[in-house]
Parts: C-alpha cells; structure tokens; sequence
C-alpha cells in the first residue's frame, strides 16, 4: 500500500466570478502521509479552503478544476464527475468538520437521529442496535450522559458540544480522511483547547488521517505532524512541524511568524508585513510574495521558483534556497525564547514590568470610571443582567485589557461606556463627570467627540454605498458646518494618519482589502480627535499579517497623541503584548484584575487560570505538552462563603472568599494583607 | 492600468536572457530587487459596482429584456398616437353620410379597432384609455413609495414607533382593500381624481411593511452603529445608511404598484364605481367589450383594450420581478 493516503499533483483550480477567471488554487502538489496530521496554513483568500473542498467534490458552481489529478488511494478524484460516484466517497472515504457546527447540524431533527442515519448509511444497522453504536460515539466524543443528549436537538446544546456532535456524525462513517475546515473558529478559547485534544485522541482510536485548515498558528504548533503553509492559491512550504517553526525557508513563512503579537516586545514594534496578498485575476509571473517581500530577489518577479529541498522532509517553493542566490539569514524567531516557558506554558518573550507601570505612575489621574456598573436586559421573566456590578478605573494614557469569551459581557462593557446601553444600575465618569444617564445636548456632543469605538469586522462597520471621504468625515459633519476645502483637508490628513493614500477618498469601500478597510475605520474615529477609544475585538477578524499592521498603528497613535485604549479580547496573547492591565470578565462578573505581567505570572482565579493555558501558543514543543486546565463554577464552594472583591497583593484584584484567599497566598506565598475587609 | 515598477523590470530582464544575454542576466536576477512599499498593494479590487452588476444581471435575462422592449415600444406609441397623421378624436360620435351612428363597425381601414356602440372610435379611445390607465398608475406608484417608504423607514428604524405602528398596520391591513375602494368611490364624486385617492389609500400597506422589515435587517449593522457613536442624527442615518440599500426593493415595488393600480381601475369601473364614460379607460372600455362578449362578431370590443391591458400589466409584473432578482447581491457571483 502506498504510504500517502493522498497524493495531489500539480492542481489548477479557477473561478469565474463576473465575468473574471480567477487562478485561485496555482499548479499545487502535496502528499498526505497515512495516519498524519496535516495542517494547511494560510490567510484568508489563501485558497485553503477551495483546496480542500476540491477534495470532496464540494467546489462552488463558479469553480472549476483546470487541471492535474487528486490521487486518493489510488482513485483519481479530479475525475469524479457524477453525485452517485461522490457520495461512495463523501463522508465513507472522507468527511469534513465545518468551522460553524449550527449550520451543519439540521435543527429540526434530533442529535442522535442524525447520527443514525448516518450509522444506517455506513454500518447498515438499524434500530436498537444503531442506537447503541451511535450512543458509543456521542460517548467518544466526550458528550456527557449520551444517553439523554441522544434525543435532545441542537438548539439544545452549546456550541462546544455540537462541535463533539458534528464530530461524532464525522467519524460514524469511518472515514480513512478527516478535514476540519476551521473546526474552532467560531468556538471560545477554553472550548477550543478541548476539542483540539478530542480531535487528537480520536485521531489516535480510529487511525483517521487529517488534514487541518486554520489560520492561527497556535493552533497549528499544538496539533500538526506536518505543516503546509499556503500563500495566493500556491503551498509554498511544506516540512515537519518542527522544520517550518522552527527553521522555516520561505521569507513568508519568516513574516508570518515574526508578525505574531506573541513575540513582540511591548513598547515596540511588530515587525509586520506592509500590503495585501495579490488579487489572483492577473497572473502571478514569480514568486507572489515578492512585492510585499523588503529581500525580494529581482529573479522572484521573473520566474516562478521550483519546490527546492531543504531537508529531505522540508521543501520550500524560494528562490532563496537556489545556490546561486545571496545567502540571507533568516531572523531569529523562535529558537531563544524557549527556556521561557512558564508553568502554564506561556511561551511569550517576556515583557518588562516595568512598561506596565510606567504610563500609570506619569497620568494617575483615572480618565475613566465605572462604578457598580450593571446592565440588563428583557423584562420580566426574561430579563437577565449581561454585566452585573463591574468597577474599575482606566488611567490617562494607558491601555485597559477586558478578556473574557462569548457570553462574558465584555461586548456589553465596551457599548455602555459609548452610550449605546443605559446602565440599569451603577454609574460611568469621565475625566470626573458622570456620563450615564440623563445628560446635556452640549455635553453628548463633546463626549461623542472624546469617546470613540473601533469596530470588529471591517466587512461590516463601513457604509457600502458611500464614498471613503463621506465616511471619514461623518463625525466632522455633525459637529458643525465646514466649508468642503476644510473637510477635504480634515479627510486626507486623517487618511496620511492610518496610512491610507490621500487619492483613495473617491474611492467606494469595497474596493479594498480588510486591513485597509480597518484603517478606513480607525481614520473615521480619529478625525474625532479622541480621547478615549473603545476597540471591541479590533484584530480579531484581520489576518495574521494584517494584525501586526493595525496593532501598530493602534500604538502609534496612542503614543503620539496620549490615547487611552479599552480593548476588549478574547485573545490574552495579543492583550499581553498591547495591554497595560487585564481584566478578566466572567458572565458578566469581574474575577480578576492585574497588571499585564501579574497577571500572566500569578493568575489567581481558577477561570484566568483555564483561559491562560487554553490560548494557542505558536510553539509545537510547547504546545505538545501543555496540560490544559478547564474550569468549573462549581468548584467554588460560595454557597456559605460568599465571594467578594479583594485586593490579594498590590494592583492584584480577585473574586474570592476567604478560603480562596488563604490558598492563592500560600500558592504564591504572600503575606496576609492588612487592609482587607 | 498603471505598470508597476517592479513589474517592467522583471519584464526587462525576462527580454534580456531572451536575447541571449543568459550569463548576465542570470548575475542580475539574484541581486536583490528595489523594495517598494507602493507596491504591496494589488492594484485593485475587482471593480464591482453595485448599480452595474445588477443592470448586468437584468440585462442577461432574455424574458425580461424582451418585456422591456415591449413595454417601451407600447409606452412610446401611447404617447405619440395622439400627434400621428389622419388620427380620430376619442369622444366624438362618428356619423355616416346619411346622419347615422356608425354602430359597432368591424375594424377596417378607417376604423382600425372598429367603433362601439355608440360610433365611437375603438382605435383612439384604446390608446386614450391606456394614458389613462398608465397615468393613474405611475401617479398611484408614485405617492404609494413616497408614503410607504416614510411610514416603513420610521416604523423599522424608531423602535419607540414600533408598537404603535404594527398596530395599526394590523387595523389598516384587516380592511378589505375592496371595501375601502367600493366606499371611496362610492362616497367621493366619480373622477380620476377619487380613484387615484382610493387606490393610494390603501397600496402604501404593503410598501411600508417591505421597507419596514428590510430596515430592521439593517438597522443594527455595525457601519449604523458606528454612524450612531459619531453622533450622526437618525435623519442622516436614514437618508444616507438606510435609504441607498432600500433603492432596489422600492423600485421593484413602483414596478409591481403599476400594474395593480391599473387592474384595480379596471375592477372598480366593472362593478360601476370608476370613471364616467366620458374620459375613456382601460377599465370602461373593457366594462362595455364584456357586454359584446357573446357576440362572436362584436367580441373584437373586448379584444383590443384587453390585449393592450394585458401587454401593460405583464410587462411591468415580469419587469419587477426581474429586477428584483438582478439587484440582490447574492445574485452578482456569475
């Protein structure tokens, strides 16, 4: 038998989208060994996904395989025209896990009747006995009490366990090949480490092949044998796991990985990655990276580059691994930092304390407060609070952390600081002032000029129908009138300030890509001239190469005009390189609140502590083996000790009782603090 | 398009190893290449255009294209009939040399449609009926929009509003739209202007709760969010966030209010509400055709305004359609 379940050769894939042809999948080859665990690798528009569809014959009615084989056990799938053919190899052969498990569940049919079904189809059981196969892998997965989970429906289970659930129908079929197109995507942090593990254990019980798609690297170090990194429709990097992070040859991958917030010194800059992938209607002459490459070769503009060796398990499609070429050092990138792992394993260079306290002690003057702040929502019997009593501070000049996963009320916060929501109870001030509740035209007018948001999905928070100009100058308009020489000069300068060229004011937003986008966002909140600004999940819809761009602008212009940040995440690793103190929200309840580098040292709440080691780190070494920590309320025992708002050490605020404390001071080894009620 | 700089280059030196120049070229090509930041951006995104994309869309459709054809042919005939050669007036009582009516003439040569009854020209009044008609229903699509789309836009965009006007539009909408028209008509004096009154009563229903409910699926969008957390007033949110997505779904609706209006004419003329004879209609000449209707001779009477009707009707219910198809964007992929 051949050692590759999967062998793809020199695949061409195009779309036609308006009358264009897009080249989106370029003359790719890939082997899957039997019994690995790939992962692929790319931004979005990598062409990733279309790969992988392309596997199972699931291609848009616009794309179109141009050419070469896909060699699936020794069955060429390029040339599986008919239904009746595919559906002998979807989910049998191979099955899929799709990012967002609601829409491939069918909400009108129990969990277990759609996991007998599938066990009809593939086993040819029935009845009793099927129940009892299908009950078995509901049990597999992790689904507790299979038993009566089996006859509720999917509205009925949370978004974790109908991932286990999907997962289930996935495997029923004993399929030789899994892929999991983004299977954690649209999951929290803490549930993600779960089904990751899942996914590893059960590749081991059942001796499935996968092939992983994803674009966060952490989540690659933790679970791929092998790595294929993808860029513009091309796989231009293949090799181990350890050989691509470790010693990585294409100046992409080098990028990518350096771009990561996780190893960025605070106070510095990201090295980023300036531009957008290309746009694939116009061929590709080189290499595609070139243009966005500062080492470009002048031969990558002329000449695509061949897949050179550069160990026998690790190829790379540069023209840098060509003898001929100079010899450029690839940056240190992961090599050093290593022997930093902490007990949780946080990989992260570690940043100085120091840069955490010093914007404090120059502004102490808090520019915002929230007191007891409490919001709910619905009435009666449906009302439930999103935020109950919440206070804290943010100082002048600093960046304020609130991490906290769906459901934290973190969203919430953000908007009832911008006004959106009234607070039910409790009250917000700024600069001194309370801002909530009833107040002046005049004094709403200079608060929208001094509190702004920055917006998660750029695809979303712009006007389609309006002129870049018109969006950037919203704000201004509504303060008063300008003559349309002032606006026109406002504009431009705001679009100099993001980074954006002055000639795109005329230009309709859906011409651009999402980074740029995101800086067309950013200049409608500073022509303001802010103050304050909100950023609800800023980066978390951007790809990794962007990221890097938009979190450096995001500090410059904190620097450069004494900006207070509120960012809002679920990201702790982004957060610890942007943020001066965290604060962690659990259903709508502070539980802790610490300088950045406190609290990545000494989490003292269990919650923190579960989501610390749950974030994906883009190390596999490490990630192999980390011990994840899960967290459960009822570990608390609050019901004869009731928890309160302590300060445990200096800076260093918990939610705990008594007995709680008593354990993080010996765990940390603190003295008894005085001062607590 | 512009060339880039990088991109000239790379075409330069492919030309030189093509020439023969391989040695050289080949030291040239792995020297390292100008950095130009200008550059890391693709030149454009595809350049999609919404308005383009859906008259791309309208255009493809053969059904539609061909009702546009003949709706347009139809409109322009309408309107120039009256300034052709040799054409006969819509009122007058045609008489012949011995002082008789000329009574239900068959189409000939000088009566094209024939005459009716009375020796009226079937042929003018025909297309005097359709300017008729089509002005009652451009008029009638016109105020339904204008009132609809206020009404809808406040409704789904003021949530204060929105209990209020549900209830409402829950009374208005159980009254049958046959009564309201019957009691209009009854109650007002018989003109074109009572029917135009009658029908804009109750036509703006249905726009109102299309716009209503397009705008609650856009109302919270973030780009309205954002608008609001700029300070923005809802009357510019609305006219300059919410009104250009409304476009396509309000000019499908003008398009579908046209030929209503002008079928609903012709129902109320038929229970002997509508127009008074003098001012010719689709709907009173089709009232008067049915009286002929057995007649296998006289049934041409019927025919004609029929036909023309059927023309009118069809033609902007297809158009409608078709357009609403081409403007919604999950239709722009192909």
């Amino acid at each position: 038998m051949d050692s590759n379940i999967l062998s793809v050769r020199n695949l061409n894939i195009s779309f036609t989208l308006r009358g264009d042809r897009f080249l989106v999948i370029r003359d790719v080859s890939l082997d899957v060994p039997r019994g690995e665990n790939l992962a692929i690798v790319g931004e979005s528009g990598s062409g990733k996904s279309v790969f992988c569809k392309a596997l199972m014959g699931l291609l848009d009615a616009n794309g179109r395989i141009e050419s070469g084989e896909i060699l699936f056990d020794g069955v060429d799938l390029a040339k599986v025209n008919s239904e009746k053919q595919w559906q002998k190899i979807r989910g049998r052969q191979i099955a899929m896990v799709m990012q967002d498990p609601m829409t491939s569940l069918n909400p009108l049919i129990p969990i277990g009747k759609q996991l007998t079904e599938a066990i009809a189809l593939h086993h040819g059981q029935r009845g009793k006995a099927a129940r009892d196969i299908a009950v078995g892998f509901l049990n597999d997965v992790g689904i507790p009490e299979p038993e009566r989970r089996f006859k509720q429906y999917p509205h009925e289970f949370s978004g974790g366990m109908r991932q286990r659930a999907v997962i289930a129908i996935a495997i029923a079929c004993m399929p030789k090949l899994l892929i999991c197109d983004e299977p954690t995507t649209a999951i929290d942090v803490t549930i993600q480490a779960q089904i990751l593990e899942l996914l590893q254990s059960l590749k081991k019980k059942y001796e499935l092949t996968t092939i992983y798609i994803t674009h966060d690297l952490g989540v690659v170090a933790r679970i791929a044998d092998r790595i294929a990194v993808m860029y513009a429709g091309d796989v231009i990097e293949t090799g181990n796991s350890e050989d691509v992070f470790y010693s990585p040859s294409h100046p992409y991958t080098w990028a990518l990985l350096l771009s990561m917030p996780q190893l960025a010194k605070k106070g510095s800059d990201i090295s980023s990655i300036e531009g957008s992938p290309p746009n694939l209607k116009d061929p590709i002459a080189g290499d595609a990276f070139a243009p966005r490459n500062p080492q470009a070769l002048k031969i990558d503009f002329v000449k695509r580059p061949p897949l050179f060796e550069a160990s026998p398990t690790h190829k790379a499609r540069t023209w840098l691994l060509d003898p001929r070429s100079p010899k450029i050092a690839p940056p240190i990138i992961l090599s050093q930092h290593e022997t930093h792992a902490g007990q949780l394993g946080i990989s992260s260079l570690k940043q100085d304390p120091a840069l955490c306290e010093a914007e404090r002690e120059v502004g102490k003057k808090p520019i915002l407060e929230v007191k007891n702040l409490s919001v709910c929502f619905g009435k009666g019997k449906k009302r439930f609070a999103a935020i109950s009593g919440v206070s804290f501070s943010i100082y002048e000049g600093e960046t304020f952390g609130v991490v906290g996963e769906s459901g934290s009320g973190k969203t919430t916060l953000g908007r009832s600081i911008l006004r959106i929501y009234e607070p039910s109870e409790g009250e917000i001030y700024f600069r001194g002032k309370k801002i909530s509740g009833k107040i002046g035209k005049a004094e709403d007018m200079q608060l929208t000029r001094q509190i702004q948001m920055i917006f998660q999905d750029p695809m979303s928070s712009l006007n389609e129908r309006a002129k870049v100009a018109s969006i950037v100058s919203e704000g201004l308009d509504n303060i008063g009138k300008l003559t349309s020489a002032t606006r026109q000069e406002q504009v431009l300068k705001a679009l100099r300030e993001v980074g954006l060229r002055t000639e795109y004011a005329d230009r309709f937003p859906h011409e651009f890509s999402g980074g740029q986008r995101q800086r067309i966002g950013i200049a409608r909140a500073m022509i303001m001239a802010p103050e304050f600004i909100v950023a609800d999940e800023p980066i978390s819809a951007l790809d990794v190469s962007i990221r890097a761009q938009v979190l450096n602008l995001m500090s410059r212009l904190q620097k450069e005009r004494g900006l207070s940040y509120l960012f809002i995440s679920h990201d702790l690793s982004v957060m610890r390189y942007i943020c001066n103190r965290i604060a962690a929200l659990y259903h709508g309840v502070m539980v802790e609140l610490a300088d950045t580098e406190t609290l990545f040292e000494k989490p003292m709440h269990a919650y923190t502590r579960s989501l610390l080691s749950a974030v994906p780190q883009p190390d596999p070494r490490l990630e192999k083996k980390k011990v994840l920590i899960t967290y459960d309320p009822s570990e608390h025992n609050y019901e004869t000790d009731a928890p309160s708002w302590r300060e445990v050490e200096k800076n260093h605020f918990v939610r705990c009782n008594d007995a709680e404390e008593r354990k993080i001071r010996e765990m940390y080894s603190l003295q008894a603090n005085r001062g607590n009620p | 398009m512009r060339k880039r700089k990088n991109q000239q280059l790379a075409e330069d030196l492919a030309a030189a190893a093509a020439r023969g120049y391989a040695e050289l070229a080949e030291a040239e090509l792995f020297s390292p290449a100008e950095y130009l930041p200008d550059e890391t951006e693709p030149l454009s995104y595809a350049g999609y255009s919404y308005w383009r994309s859906s008259l791309r869309i309208f255009a493809k459709n053969k059904i539609s294209m061909f009702f546009t054809a003949l709706i347009a042919l139809t409109l322009l005939f309408t309107f120039a009939q009256p300034f052709l050669p040799n054409q006969k007036d819509p009122i007058k009582i045609y008489n012949d040399e011995t002082g008789i009516q000329i009574r239900n003439a068959v189409p000939s040569s000088d009566f094209i449609f024939g005459t009716n009854a009375i020796g009226q020209d079937l042929w003018s009044r025909t297309w005097s009926g359709t300017r008729t008609s089509l002005f009652i229903g451009f008029v009638v699509a016109v105020v339904e929009a204008l009132i609809g789309v206020l009404i809808g836009v406040l409704w789904g965009y003021m949530r204060k509003l929105d209990f209020l006007f549900t209830e409402l539009y829950n009374m208005f909408d159980n009254i049958p739209q046959t009564l309201v028209l019957i009691l209009i008509s009854y109650v007002l004096h018989p003109s074109l202007r009572t029917i135009i009154i009658a029908l804009c009563l109750t036509g703006w229903l249905t726009t109102a709760r299309y716009v209503r409910n397009q705008v609650i699926v856009i109302r919270d969008r973030d780009y309205n969010l954002a608008s609001r957390c700029l300070g923005t007033p809802a009357r510019r949110i609305i006219l300059h966030n919410l009104l250009p997505y409304l476009v396509s779904i309000i000019t499908m609706r003008m398009a579908m209010a046209i030929p209503y209006a002008i079928s609903n004419e012709v129902f109320v003329t038929y229970i002997g509400l509508g127009l008074p004879l003098q001012i010719p209609s689709l709907g009173n000449l089709i009232v008067s055709g049915i009286d002929k209707m057995m007649d296998p001779n006289l049934r041409y009477q019927l025919i004609f305004p029929t036909a023309v009707l059927s023309v009118v009707t069809i033609s902007f219910y297809v158009i409608g359609n078709a357009f609403a198809d081409a403007s919604d964007p999950k239709n722009h992929v192909v």
